[in-house]
């Protein structure tokens, strides 16, 4: 087999995007479906609450699930190239030896095992913790009870495990079109002019830009992973004066799970895709804060502008659930800007943010010549 | 310049050096000659302070290695050593120019294109590594090295990975660049005739020295037989 099963579901960030994607959609979709069922017994005084839970649950799986399904198809593309490059040389030995990228390609069908085990434990979960949910969600007067709806673990589980597993392939098979002695001699066979710059820029400089450069996904990555702490933390604590303390604590969960996974994600791969020239620049003097600031300072900018629209996402997006969703409803909700949530946000990210750089910085500088030279 | 006395170093269980002692003179160029697996890499980034001997004494340039700190290591590889490598190490997503600055800047060598002219790649200043020659890659990284102006100038197999003609090339440039500033050099190799353009062999083999020969009339890159 050319792609153990063990590659595949070792994609822990598309299996937790995937666990939260479903975890949600599972009880809100439950939710929707059962409420529906009981449409006809839903009196006058109550039509206004009703609804706008219906509206809450349709709008919560369609932030979450597409949101959060454009972040497992990304995920994917990001570990699907990351594994063809650590392994191109062996996949050009095997396009040496006559295996066509097509009939490679679809060895890559287990990356979407990560999306089945991602999506199993998240509708396992969203089962279980439904008691709750609808309690939260109840409307007074209107008993809605939970069922079970066949299709779902259909649509949540089983659909989306064959459309990774085939968009899998499909990247993969445009991501081997590369020239196969390229290949087997590690490189990625991407060659691209750049506009060079007449002036002589400074190395830890250039070095800073190029790490960038040659890892833009961790940028995306780096960002996102500030935005989901700054808007989901915000949003989570938030809902305690929307009267959804529970919904408060299952976004502000989310939200800290997903930065944590996708921060990590993309700094590792930074470090590890520089541990040679870390080691490099150790070996020629460099101290331990040049070589930290080479590889990882370049993405503070990025970090600080995902926490920044996080926030502005946040409450622009309670905004507009507030003024619409609950527009009908008898008693009026008040929504405007939390600065001292905002403010304990910022400080925690500060934190989280700089305790996430030591931990790697240490990494850095553990990085031994030899260890890395012998890579070879 | 380099003196080592009775350096031992393992890795696990295995002992690679058993008690090494070398010389290396100011402005000498010392091969270390040794099979593969004989220690002398080892020797050579001990020697160099890349790494820490478990036990002896390393006096490169009148400082005892094993008395610095990693602080003081990092200061005296920035001031003191150059390195060379076989499989070059450049950075693939920087270009000529930038790879050859990672030394220039340490010492604040401004004329740094000066060093890539030195090595005949005036006209690849903005080439990315993947655009050049295995040989022209090893002149970046000579270039690199000598860009920080070291005192002492390290070389691991510098032509191992090189065919006959680029490998003659690229040692004319170390011997040539060698002779015009003065550097002390140490070399490994396994190739015997390279160590004929030596001043000094160290023959290295189960990680102890087995034969010191000092060469009275060191060749030419051109001289010796491959």
């Amino acid at each position: 087999m050319i792609i153990g099963i063990k590659d595949g579901i070792k994609l822990v960030g598309v299996i937790i995007v995937c666990f939260c994607a479903v975890f949600v959609c599972t009880f809100f979709l439950n939710f929707y479906f059962d409420a529906i069922a009981v449409s006809g017994e839903v009196s006058i005084e109550m039509r206004p609450l009703y609804d706008a839970q219906l509206a809450t649950a349709q709008l919560v799986c369609a932030i979450a699930g597409g949101f959060l399904s454009v972040i497992a198809v990304v995920m994917l593309v990001f570990y699907i190239k990351l594994f063809i490059d650590g392994n191109a040389k062996r996949f050009g030995l095997l396009k040496a030896m006559g295996y066509s990228s097509a009939k490679i390609s679809l060895a890559f069908w287990v990356f979407g095992l990560a999306v089945f085990a991602g999506a199993l434990a998240g509708l396992c979960v969203g089962y279980a913790v439904m008691p709750v949910i609808y309690d939260a969600l109840t409307v007074d007067g209107l008993d809605i009870a939970i069922g079970f709806h066949a299709w779902l673990p259909v649509a949540l589980v089983l659909a989306p495990t064959g459309c990774f597993c085939a968009f899998a392939c499909g990247y993969a098979r445009f991501a081997l079109r590369r020239n196969a002695v390229i290949m087997l001699k590690g490189g990625s066979g991407v060659t691209r002019v750049k506009k060079v710059s007449t002036n002589a820029v400074q190395f830890l400089t250039d070095m800073r830009r190029g790490v960038l450069r040659s890892k833009k996904s961790a940028v995306f990555f780096v960002a996102f992973a500030c935005f989901c702490f700054s808007a989901m933390v915000q949003m989570g604590l938030s809902m305690r004066d929307l009267g959804s303390v529970t919904m408060g604590v299952i976004i502000f969960i989310i939200g800290v799970v997903l930065s944590v996974v996708a921060m990590i994600m993309a700094v590792t791969t930074v470090v590890n895709g520089n541990l040679r020239n870390i080691a490099l620049m150790r070996a020629f003097g460099y101290s331990q804060k040049e070589r930290a600031v080479a590889v990882l300072a370049g993405y503070i900018p990025f970090a600080v502008s995902g926490f920044a629209v996080g926030t502005v996402y946040q409450y622009a997006l309670l905004k507009i659930m507030v003024s619409v969703i609950f527009a009908d409803i008898g008693q009026t909700l008040e929504y405007s800007f939390d600065v001292p949530i905002f403010f304990v946000t910022l400080a925690a990210f500060v934190a989280a943010y700089a305790t996430a750089m030591f931990v790697y910085v240490r990494k850095i500088n553990a990085v031994s010549v030899r260890s890395a030279m012998l890579q070879d | 310049m380099i003196t080592a006395r009775d350096v031992y170093k393992s890795y696990g269980a295995t002992q690679v050096l058993n008690g090494v002692s070398v010389d290396v003179a100011d402005g000498e160029l010392a091969v270390i000659l040794g099979a593969s697996g004989s220690g002398k890499s080892t020797l050579l980034s001990v020697l160099s302070g890349l790494e820490r001997a478990d036990k002896g004494s390393v006096v490169c340039d009148g400082r005892e290695l094993s008395s610095l700190t990693e602080k003081q290591l990092t200061e005296f590889r920035r001031r003191t050593v150059g390195f060379v490598f076989q499989q070059y190490y450049l950075l693939g997503h920087l270009s000529v120019e930038s790879n050859v600055r990672l030394g220039a800047d340490l010492v604040g060598n401004k004329n740094f294109r000066d060093e890539i002219a030195a090595v005949g790649l005036a006209d690849k200043l903005k080439a990315k590594p993947s655009e050049l020659s295995g040989g022209e890659q090893q002149r970046v990284c000579i270039a690199r090295a000598l860009a920080k102006q070291p005192r002492v100038l390290f070389l691991d197999e510098p032509t191992g990975a090189l065919d006959e003609a680029t490998g003659r090339s690229v040692l004319d440039y170390i011997l040539k660049l060698k002779a015009e500033r003065g550097f002390t050099a140490v070399m490994v190799t396994h190739n015997r005739n390279i160590a004929e353009t030596a001043d000094k062999v160290i023959t290295v083999n189960s990680g102890l020295v087995t034969d010191v020969t000092q060469v009275a009339l060191p060749k030419n890159a051109y001289e010796i037989g491959w």
